[in-house]
C-alpha cells in the first residue's frame, strides 16, 4: 500500500516497501508514460580528477549492484566520458570552426551545428540506444547529462514489483 | 577591476529609456553602462567614419576605412557575442537531486584535481554543488560555469560559453581604438590650419574619446591576455585562490591559449528541448546474479540509496553499533533527524558521561584544521572505521563504513573561506543543537566568539574540516565537554576560526591550534569568498559556546585523568603526551594533574610548559602539519610535534587536506572511543579522546607504536587495527598515531594509558 503524503503539489511520498524508498514520483514522468512506479534515483557524479573536462565517475554505486552488472554500468560511462572527450577535443576541427566563426561574424552558427552539438547528438542517441537495449529491461533509465548541466547522470530506478520492492 | 571594459563611461547617455512590461520589476540602473559602451561605440565609430575617412581614403588609401570597417565589424560582433550569449548557465537542479542534501550535507564538498583539493560549495539557491570554477552571479542569479566576472559593459555574466568573445572582443576593441585615435592623428596633422573645420573638430572629438577609452580598454585587455597565459578566471585571480598554489586547471601557456581560442563552442544547458524517454520501462526486470558481496551489501544497506547516502547511512550505521556498547549518559539533545541525531546523540551521550559536564581542555578540541587530506589519509580513516565497526559488528559495516568514508571524504571539506563563516552543514539545524550545552560549545566555537574557543578554534577548525554528518554529531557530543569542540562538520567555522585566531597570536593556545597557512589550503581555494557568505544558515548557534580557559580547565580533567589510569602504560602515555608541546596544554592548564603524575617522567616536562607555550606558535604550524601528516602517513616526521596530549589527535589531524571527510570519520570515531574507559566503549573512547584532542588543539599522536599495547589498552582491541590513535591505543593501530609519536616518543617507552573523566582513556606514548 502506499501512503500518499503531499509535500508538495506535484510530489507524493510513497512507500510501499519495507525499505521504505522514497519514491519520489513526478507526476509529468508519470503521466508521460506508463512506467513503472521509481523506486530510486542514483547520480553518477563528474570525475574531476583530471580537470574540468567533462567526465563522469565510473564507480558503480551501490543502489544498482542488484540491478545491473557493474561492467555494463562501467562500459556505458567510460563511453560516454570518450564521447564527451571527443566533443572537447581541442582539434583542427574545431579551431577550422572558430576561424570560420570569426571571418563570418559569427553568423555561421545560425546555419551550421558545432562540433559539440554534433557529439551531443552522438551521445543522446547512444544514450537512447542503451536505454532501449539495456537499462530498460532492467528497470533503470539513464538521463542524458546535457538535462543537468552536464553535471550527473542521473539514473531512475524503477521499482519492480514482480520480484518485491526495493531492490 | 577588470570588468570596466570601457573607461569610466561616467557622462554616458543617461537617457537610457526604462522600458518595461508592467508588473516586471525594472531595474534600469542595469542597462546605463551597456547603453553608454555601445553609444560610444558605435556613436565614435560612426562620426570617425563619416568624417575622417573620406579624408583618408584619398590621401592614403581605400585600404584604411576598410581596414577600419572590418576591425570595427569584428568588435560589434563579438560585443554582441558576449553581450547576448548564455554564458554557461547552469539549469537548477531538480528536487530529486538535491533531497539527500537538503540538511545533512555539508556545505562543502573535496574534489581533488591533479592531486589538488579543491572545494566545491554547495549553491543553495540552484541546488547543487558548484562544479569546479563555477561561481553564482548575485546580479544574475545563475551559477555560471568557468565564472570569469559579471561584466557591466555588456551587462551579461562573462563565463565559460562567452569568454572567448569577451576576450576577443577586447582584442578588437583596443585595436579599433588604436586605428581610431591613430588615423584621426594623421587627419589632424595634416589639418592643422584648418582645425575650426567641422571635420577636424569632429576628428579631434573623436581623438578625445578614444583616447580616454584606451588607457582602461588596454589595461584591462592586458590582464585578461596574462589570464589567458595562465588559464585563470577573473574570479580566481581577484579571490587570490592560486596565490601561493598551483592553479589545478591549467594545462600550460599554449595549450591555455588554444582552449579559449581554438576549442568548439560549449553547449547551453538552458533552454534545451527535453528529450522524453520513449522506451517503456515495465517489470518484469531482468536482474544479474547476486553476488555474494552482493548479498552482503544488502544486508547492509538498509535502505542508502546511491553513492551520496552512503557516509550518511554509514554513519548511521556506526552509531547503531556504537549503541550497542553500553550506554553513555543520556544526551538530550537531538534536534535533528536521521543520521545526525544518531551521531550526536552517541556524541553527547558520551561526552557527558565523559567529563560530568566539567569544561574540557581545550585541548580536548583541538581538532586540528587543515584537513586537506588526500585521498589516501582517507583510507586510514575508513580503516580505522572499519575495524572499529568490526569490534562490534560484521565487517559488512565496517566495509560500508569504509565506503562511506570515502564518500564522506569527498563530500565534506574545510572552508577555508573565512567570509563564510558557516559552519557545517547548509542546513542550521543539522548541527549540534544548542539546548545541550556541551554541545553548544561546538557551536559555540563556530561563532568564534569566545576567547575560549579561541583556543578550541583550531581545533575546530580542522573539525570543519570534516564534514561528515558524524562528525558534527561528534561534534555536539562534544560540547557537552565544553569548550568548542571542533566543528568538523563546519567547514566554514573551520575556516572563519583559521582566519579569526590564532595567526594572530592572541592567545597562545590559538597559535598552537591553529594551522598555519598552508599551501595546501591556498591551492583549496581562496581565503576569501565575499560573495558567497552563506552565514545565516550555517553559523549554529553556540549555546554556552564560552569555555573556560584552558588553562583553568584541563587540570580537572587531567587528574581526573590520572586517577583513572589503568594502566601502567597509561602513565607513560599521558607523560608523552604532557610532554609534547601539545601537552603544554593539558599540562600548563592543568596543575593539579602534575604532582599527581605518577609517573616521574612527567615532571621534567613541567617546567617545560612554559617553553611550551611560548613555542605555540611554531606548534601551531606544525601541528596542522603534523596532523595532515599523521593521517596520511604513518611515518610521516612528526618530529616537530610531538603528539598532542591525546595520542588520537593525530589521526583526526590530516588538517592539512580539504578531506574533512577524514577527519569528520576520525572525529566520530574518536568520539566514540573517546568516552571508552579502559576498553569500555570505543566510541566513547573516540569522543572523549576527540575532545581531549581538540582542546590540545593537537592532534596528537597515540602512544607510541607498540602493538603490545593496544592489547592492554582496552578500549582499543576494535581500534587496533584502526588508525585512530586518538584513542587509547597505543599504537599499532593508527599508522598516524604511530607517526607522531614516534618522532617524539618513540622510544619505547610504550604506551601509557590514561583514563581520563568520565572514563575516556586515551594512551600516552612515554
Amino acid at each position: 500500500m502506499s501512503i500518499a503524503h503531499s509535500f508538495f503539489p506535484y510530489k507524493i511520498l510513497v512507500s510501499s516497501s519495507p525499505f521504505l524508498f522514497e519514491c519520489w514520483t513526478t507526476h509529468s514522468l508519470q503521466d508521460l508514460r506508463q512506467q513503472a512506479p521509481i523506486a530510486a534515483k542514483v547520480f553518477v557524479q563528474r570525475d574531476y580528477t583530471s580537470g574540468t573536462i567533462c567526465q563522469f565517475q565510473t564507480k558503480f554505486p551501490a543502489t544498482l549492484e542488484t540491478r545491473i552488472d557493474k561492467q555494463q554500468f562501467e562500459d556505458t560511462i567510460r563511453k560516454l566520458n570518450s564521447l564527451y572527450a571527443e566533443a572537447e577535443k581541442l582539434g583542427g576541427r574545431s579551431y577550422l570552426e572558430g576561424c570560420l566563426a570569426c571571418l563570418t561574424a559569427y553568423t555561421v552558427f545560425l546555419c551550421m551545428e558545432t562540433h559539440y552539438e554534433k557529439v551531443l547528438k552522438k551521445i543522446a542517441s547512444y544514450i537512447q540506444d542503451q536505454n532501449d537495449k539495456i537499462y530498460a529491461p532492467r528497470g533503470l533509465l539513464l538521463t542524458d547529462p546535457i538535462e543537468r548541466g552536464l553535471r550527473v547522470v542521473e539514473i531512475t530506478v524503477f521499482e519492480d514489483r514482480s520480484t518485491g520492492p526495493g531492490r | 577591476m577588470p570588468a570596466v571594459s570601457k573607461g569610466g563611461g561616467a557622462a554616458g547617455p543617461s537617457s537610457s529609456p526604462a522600458s518595461s512590461s508592467p508588473g516586471r520589476p525594472l531595474r534600469p540602473s542595469r542597462y546605463v553602462p551597456v547603453a553608454a559602451a555601445t553609444a560610444f561605440l558605435v556613436g565614435s565609430t560612426t562620426l570617425f567614419f563619416c568624417f575622417t575617412c573620406p579624408w583618408l581614403a584619398e590621401y592614403i588609401s581605400m585600404a584604411v576605412p576598410v581596414y577600419n570597417g572590418v576591425i570595427f565589424l569584428f568588435v560589434l560582433a563579438n560585443f554582441c557575442m558576449a553581450t547576448f550569449m548564455d554564458p554557461g548557465i547552469f539549469p537548477r537542479a531538480e528536487e530529486d537531486e538535491d533531497k539527500e542534501d537538503d540538511f545533512r550535507a555539508p556545505l562543502y564538498k573535496t574534489v581533488e584535481i591533479r592531486g589538488i583539493q579543491v572545494r566545491m560549495k554547495w549553491c543553495s539557491t540552484c541546488r547543487f554543488y558548484r562544479p569546479p570554477r563555477c561561481s553564482h552571479c548575485s546580479v544574475c542569479d545563475n551559477c555560471v560555469e568557468d565564472f570569469d566576472h559579471h561584466c557591466p559593459w555588456v551587462n551579461n555574466c562573462i563565463g565559460r560559453r562567452n569568454y572567448r568573445y569577451f576576450f576577443l572582443f577586447l582584442l578588437s576593441l583596443t585595436a579599433h581604438i588604436m586605428g581610431v585615435f591613430g588615423f584621426g592623428l594623421l587627419f589632424i596633422l595634416h589639418h592643422t590650419q584648418q582645425l575650426d573645420r567641422l571635420h577636424a573638430a569632429v576628428t579631434m572629438a573623436v581623438m578625445c574619446v578614444a583616447g580616454l577609452f584606451f588607457i582602461p580598454v588596454a589595461g584591462l585587455t592586458g590582464f585578461h591576455i596574462v589570464l589567458v597565459a595562465r588559464g585563470r578566471t577573473t574570479n580566481e585571480q581577484v579571490t587570490g585562490k592560486f596565490r601561493g598554489g598551483v592553479n589545478p586547471f591549467t594545462d600550460g601557456c599554449w595549450r591555455n591559449v588554444s582552449h579559449v581560442l581554438c576549442s568548439s563552442q560549449a553547449p547551453r544547458y538552458m533552454g534545451r528541448r527535453k528529450r522524453f524517454q520513449t522506451v517503456a520501462v515495465q517489470p518484469p526486470f531482468l536482474r544479474p546474479p547476486l553476488s555474494e558481496a552482493q548479498l552482503v551489501a544488502k544486508v547492509l544497506d538498509n535502505g542508502i540509496q546511491g553513492d551520496l547516502h552512503r557516509s550518511k547511512s554509514s554513519l548511521e550505521m556506526e552509531s547503531q553499533s556504537a549503541d550497542a556498547e553500553p550506554p553513555p549518559p543520556p544526551k538530550p539533545e537531538l534536534r535533528y533527524p536521521g543520521l545526525a541525531r544518531g551521531q550526536l546523540s552517541l556524541a553527547a551521550s558520551e561526552e557527558s558521561s565523559l567529563l560530568n559536564k566539567t569544561p574540557p581542555t581545550p585541548t580536548m578540541y583541538k581538532y586540528r584544521a587543515a584537513y586537506n587530506s588526500p585521498s589516501k589519509s582517507h583510507t586510514p580513516l575508513s580503516q580505522s572505521y572499519s575495524s572499529k565497526m568490526s569490534r562490534g559488528d560484521s565487517l559488512k559495516e565496517s566495509s560500508s563504513l569504509l565506503e562511506s568514508s570515502q564518500q564522506a571524504a569527498y563530500r565534506s571539506e574545510p572552508s577555508l573561506d573565512g567570509c563564510h563563516g558557516e559552519l557545517g552543514p547548509r542546513e542550521p539545524n543539522a548541527e549540534a543543537p544548542g539546548p545541550t550545552a556541551p554541545g553548544g560549545g561546538i557551536l559555540g566555537y563556530s561563532l568564534g566568539g569566545r576567547s575560549f574557543p579561541s583556543f578550541s578554534d583550531p581545533t575546530v577548525l580542522s573539525v570543519a574540516g570534516s564534514r561528515s554528518s558524524s562528525v558534527r554529531s561528534a561534534h555536539a557530543g562534544h560540547g557537552v565537554l565544553g569548550p568548542p569542540p571542533p566543528e568538523g562538520a563546519s567547514s566554514t567555522s573551520y575556516q572563519s576560526l583559521a582566519n579569526q585566531t590564532p595567526r594572530s597570536g592572541s592567545l597562545s593556545y590559538d597559535s598552537l591550534l591553529t594551522p598555519s597557512g598552508s599551501p595546501d589550503f591556498e591551492a583549496a581555494g581562496p581565503t576569501l569568498s565575499p560573495g558567497r557568505l552563506r552565514a545565516p544558515m550555517h553559523i549554529r548557534p553556540l549555546p554556552h559556546a564560552h569555555h573556560p580557559p584552558v588553562l583553568g580547565y584541563s587540570s580537572p580533567f587531567l587528574s581526573a585523568q590520572l586517577a583513572q589510569q589503568r594502566d601502567p602504560g597509561l602513565h607513560q602515555a599521558s607523560a608523552a603526551l604532557l610532554s609534547s608541546p601539545r601537552k603544554a596544554y593539558l599540562h600548563g592548564v592543568s596543575p593539579p594533574p602534575t604532582p599527581m603524575d605518577r609517573d616521574p617522567q612527567r615532571h621534567p616536562q613541567h617546567h617545560a610548559r612554559p617553553l611550551r607555550f611560548s613555542r605555540a606558535p611554531v606548534l601551531a604550524d606544525s601541528h596542522p602539519v603534523a596532523w595532515a601528516r599523521s593521517l596520511g602517513s604513518p611515518d610521516s616526521p612528526q618530529g616537530t610535534v610531538s603528539p598532542g596530549p591525546f595520542p588520537h589527535r593525530p589521526p583526526l589531524g590530516k588538517s592539512l587536506s580539504y578531506s574533512s571527510a577524514a577527519a569528520a570519520e576520525m572525529q566520530s570515531r574518536l568520539v566514540r572511543k573517546a568516552s571508552a574507559g579502559a576498553g569500555i566503549q570505543a566510541p566513547k573512547d573516540e569522543i572523549q579522546m576527540k575532545s581531549y584532542s581538540r582542546s590540545n588543539g593537537q592532534p596528537k599522536t597515540g602512544p607510541p607504536p607498540s602493538p603490545h599495547h593496544s592489547a592492554s589498552s582496552p578500549s582499543s582491541p576494535s581500534h587496533m587495527g584502526s588508525p585512530t590513535p586518538l584513542t587509547t591505543r597505543p599504537g599499532p593501530a593508527n599508522h598516524s598515531t604511530s607517526s607522531l609519536h614516534s618522532p617524539t616518543h618513540k622510544q619505547g617507552g610504550g604506551v601509557k594509558k590514561v583514563t581520563g573523566v568520565g572514563g575516556t582513556t586515551y594512551e600516552i606514548s612515554v
